[in-house]
């Protein structure tokens, strides 16, 4: 994990986390030099690095200012792009009331060196808009918390997502910013850039085990598929729930909804790291898809009251972590089932030898 | 709301030993000869119409307990969102109910025969139902969610007891006549309150939220106010009932009803190894019912993504089934006999409709049909049970006993749930109430070896226990 690599300074933001495997490295870069994004490459040579040119990053075109070396070891490079977050409030007619979008690329973001944490693994990028008129941000900000993982398992905290050593975590948090309206609720954009020849697919799976996400059955993976032989490349997995607490617990569970996956012909906001690193290409060689995260059920009252949000979810690669059933359900099961079954058996036998002696005792009156 | 099945099985119990004993069947209307029709038929106790009228009123004395008796779980989104409440805090609410009739089971049969007879009684639980009810109500409004607790505990030392008086109200009114069909009556109306509460309570809520205008907890407050009208209602129809059995009193020289029961703690150390396990048949079973209908709705909300009144109708189809089932199965029981076995079937269907609820996304009508089936189909089988295995002098500490383990089985188990569903998830939960039912299960199992080797009358059919019976009384009469 490497701050700022090769910079002295912290009014821009780059993490560096390289996940070194045998044979093959995991590059994830976060920054907040444009939009927050964070870019994926995967390599198959355990010495991969990666380059910076910093005063081409932060110029005005950073066509160039990221690459990995050597570039032949590249196999997959993706980016993740938290482009927005909308603001709106359901009228009873059901229309949508759209307020003035938060462009995360125009937000001014704090450093991220105080918050780094090397044990845990864990960052924050903290950040306000740069221009704030109607005072929404002046008690609160808008945070990703950046978690990377060392081996695999599964996290403390609700929604307690599995996870590989491959993957890592960002959690979107909303924390003390005044609605704008009585049922104000949140969406955020996220945006995906990938290669070509790579389809994004979006899968929501219903599974009977809430056990460590209570009573939340719903999880969505956003995957991205070779298409020559649809194996998964990468994925952004998450559960259909936001909290509305510091320490959630399944009461302060908020709804989460996601909305279709859509081919963004749209251009990217000035995200320097995308940029800097696929060039110009964004949008046209490389497919940018989004899609919207909305937060809040039938009434966006969970926000109003505790003015928090937090929502996790997973990035990685390769195929996304599948839940199984924890050993104590399955120990429950058996011995609850097994128990009636070993009676039934036993108490048969039993009954059966008890005859058989009555029916003997009988016998010698021959 | 789990005693109408013990009183009336021990009713009829009682009824039975009336039919059987040197008296035999009592003539019809009896002393309908001895004073000349003056009154018009709905003002005659001796007529027919007017015993409908007493019935209908019977009837409707329960039915504003087992009205209120589920309201949390008809607004547990309400509830939990308005008082901010987690799911363990809600179930407490069960608990409450629960706990005074850990002790009052025993004492229900006492007070009533002894300390306020059977009219004072039944006024005197009637207003505990209302007054406990409406502090439940206020205890929303005022937003103070322990004063809702107090309201549940107050509430539940009128419901349980109000069932015993009422069924007492029965076997007085109706002994040696239509009992059967009376104890059958109110079990049914004591489903349809339940059943009713269930579809219509979140209806309320949304009329009280139009006319206030927002969501909190004097609408849920109010809304319970409304509810607790059908309380109001029981208690006129206990007032009532107190008036026209003092004046049948009056008229036909009749008795003041009395339950009979002798309760004599001492009587515990004599229970049998077969009693015991029926006990834990009892406990493991409900626990694994009446907790999990108290938590249904949000279930098939949150798991089957239902919507609210799909839920309410599904979380109340154990009450709709149990309505019509209910005498049904009770003849099938009586007519074929090998108690055992049907309990063992009607656990069994149940265990499979628990672990259908929590592996599997299939239609939850199919499980929770089931439910309701073997939910009826234990009542009926189940209870009887303990007439053939107690001597008829501690029948009643045995139905008491059975009662208050039951209660304060429920009451743990009430909160064991909520606080497993906040921890851990409905999964968890269904597979907890499994184990319930499997625990029920061995029990089952054993007290069919234990009855099998001991050589037990609890798994006869019905045509041998007749026969026997018969031969009883033949030996009686040499």
């Amino acid at each position: 994990m490497q701050y700022n690599p090769g910079w002295n300074g912290s009014s821009v933001n780059l993490l560096h986390v390289r996940a070194v495997g045998r044979g093959d490295t995991l590059h994830y870069v976060w920054s907040s030099i444009g939009a927050p994004a964070a870019l994926l490459v995967a390599t198959a040579s355990g010495s991969s690095a990666l380059r910076l040119n910093w005063t081409r990053l932060l110029s005005p075109d950073p066509t160039g200012a990221v690459w990995i070396e050597p570039a032949s070891s590249v196999v997959y490079s993706a980016a993740v792009v938290f482009t927005k977050v909308f603001e709106y409030s359901q009228t009873k007619m059901l229309e949508e009331l759209f307020y003035p979008t938060y462009d995360l690329s125009d937000f001014s973001w704090d450093s991220v060196n105080g918050t780094l944490n090397h044990t845990a693994l864990t960052a924050e990028f903290k950040g306000v808009p740069a221009t704030d008129p109607g005072g929404s941000f002046s008690n609160g900000s808008l945070a990703f918390r950046v978690t990377a993982y060392e081996v695999g398992g599964r996290d403390g905290p609700l929604p307690s997502l599995l996870h590989t050593a491959n993957s890592s975590k960002v959690e979107f948090v909303l924390a003390g910013v005044a609605p704008r309206g009585n049922s104000s609720r949140f969406a955020l954009e996220v945006a995906m850039v990938e290669e070509p020849g790579v389809a994004q697919k979006l899968r929501s799976a219903r599974s009977i085990d809430d056990e460590y996400t209570p009573t939340i059955f719903e999880m969505l993976s956003l995957v991205a598929e070779s298409q020559n032989d649809s194996s998964p490349l990468s994925f952004l997995q998450w559960k259909a729930t936001a909290y509305g607490s510091q320490t959630p617990r399944r009461e302060d569970n908020i709804q989460c909804r996601s909305h279709s996956l859509q081919a963004a012909n749209w251009s990217l906001p000035v995200s320097s790291l995308v940029h800097a690193y696929f060039g110009e290409g964004v949008g046209s060689t490389y497919t940018i898809s989004a899609i919207n995260i909305s937060f809040g059920g039938e009434d966006g009252q969970v926000y109003q009251e505790k003015r928090y949000l937090s929502w996790s979810v997973l990035l990685g690669f390769g195929q996304p972590p599948k839940d199984t059933f924890s050993p104590l359900v399955i120990s429950i099961m058996a011995v609850a089932l097994g128990t009636p079954m070993v009676m039934l058996l036993v108490g048969s036998c039993v009954v059966f030898f008890a005859q058989r002696k009555r029916y003997s005792e009988y016998e010698p009156i021959n | 709301m789990t005693s109408v099945p013990c009183a009336a099985a021990a009713a009829m119990a009682e009824e039975e030993r009336a039919l059987l004993g040197p008296a035999g069947r009592q003539e019809d209307g009896g002393g309908s000869a001895a004073t000349p029709s003056v009154l018009p038929a709905a003002c005659d106790p001796r007529r027919l119409a007017h015993r409908l009228l007493v019935l209908s009123l019977m009837c409707f004395l329960g039915f504003g307990s087992y009205f209120c008796y589920d309201n949390p779980a008809a607004l547990q989104t309400q509830v939990q969102r308005d008082m901010k409440v987690n799911t363990a805090q809600f179930m407490a609410l069960y608990a409450w109910y629960s706990w005074p009739n850990v002790v009052l089971c025993f004492f229900g049969g006492f007070l009533i025969d002894r300390v306020f007879g059977i009219r004072l009684g039944t006024i005197i639980f009637s207003i505990f139902v209302c007054v406990g009810q409406v502090i439940f109500a206020l205890g929303a409004i005022l937003n103070t969610f322990w004063l809702m607790d107090v309201g549940r505990f107050i509430f539940g030392i009128g419901g349980e007891s109000l069932a015993v008086a009422q069924n007492t109200y029965a076997v007085s009114w109706f002994k040696g006549k239509e009992l059967n069909l009376v104890f059958g009556l109110q079990l049914s109306m004591a489903r349809i309150g339940s059943t009713v509460n269930m579809n219509i309570m979140g209806w309320i809520y949304s009329r009280v939220q139009d006319l206030l205008g927002y969501t909190g907890p004097s609408t849920l407050g109010l809304t319970l106010m409304i509810g607790g009208v059908t309380c109001l209602f029981s208690l006129t129809c206990a007032l009532i009932l107190a008036y026209l059995d003092k004046r049948a009193e009056k008229l036909l020289c009749k008795e003041q009803g009395k339950t009979g029961e002798v309760i004599k703690l001492t009587d515990v150390k004599d229970f049998s190894l077969s009693l015991w396990l029926i006990f834990v048949i009892c406990v493991c079973y409900y626990a694994a019912v009446f907790p999990f209908i108290g938590l249904g709705k949000v279930f098939f909300i949150e798991k089957f993504k239902f919507s609210s009144q799909e839920a309410s109708a599904i979380n109340s189809i154990v009450y709709i089934i149990s309505a019509p089932m209910s005498p049904v199965f009770g003849l099938l029981v009586d007519k074929l006999g090998k108690n055992i076995i049907w309990v063992l079937c009607a656990v069994v269907t149940t265990l499979a409709s628990h672990i259908m609820l929590a592996f599997t996304f299939w239609n939850p009508w199919i499980a929770m049909c089931l439910l309701g089936l073997a939910y009826s189909l234990l009542a009926c089988a189940l209870w009887p049970m303990v007439a053939f295995v107690v001597p008829e002098h501690q029948l009643g500490t045995a139905y008491g006993f059975m009662q208050s383990i039951q209660n304060l089985g429920l009451a743990i188990i009430a909160i064991a749930a909520g606080m497993i569903l906040d921890t851990r998830g409905y999964l968890f939960l269904e597979v907890f109430f499994s184990a319930c039912v499997c625990l029920s299960l061995i029990a089952v199992v054993m007290l069919y070896f234990v009855n099998h080797l001991t050589g037990g009358d609890l798994n006869w059919s019905a045509k041998k226990r007749e026969k026997l019976q018969k031969a009883a009384e033949t030996e009686k009469e040499i």
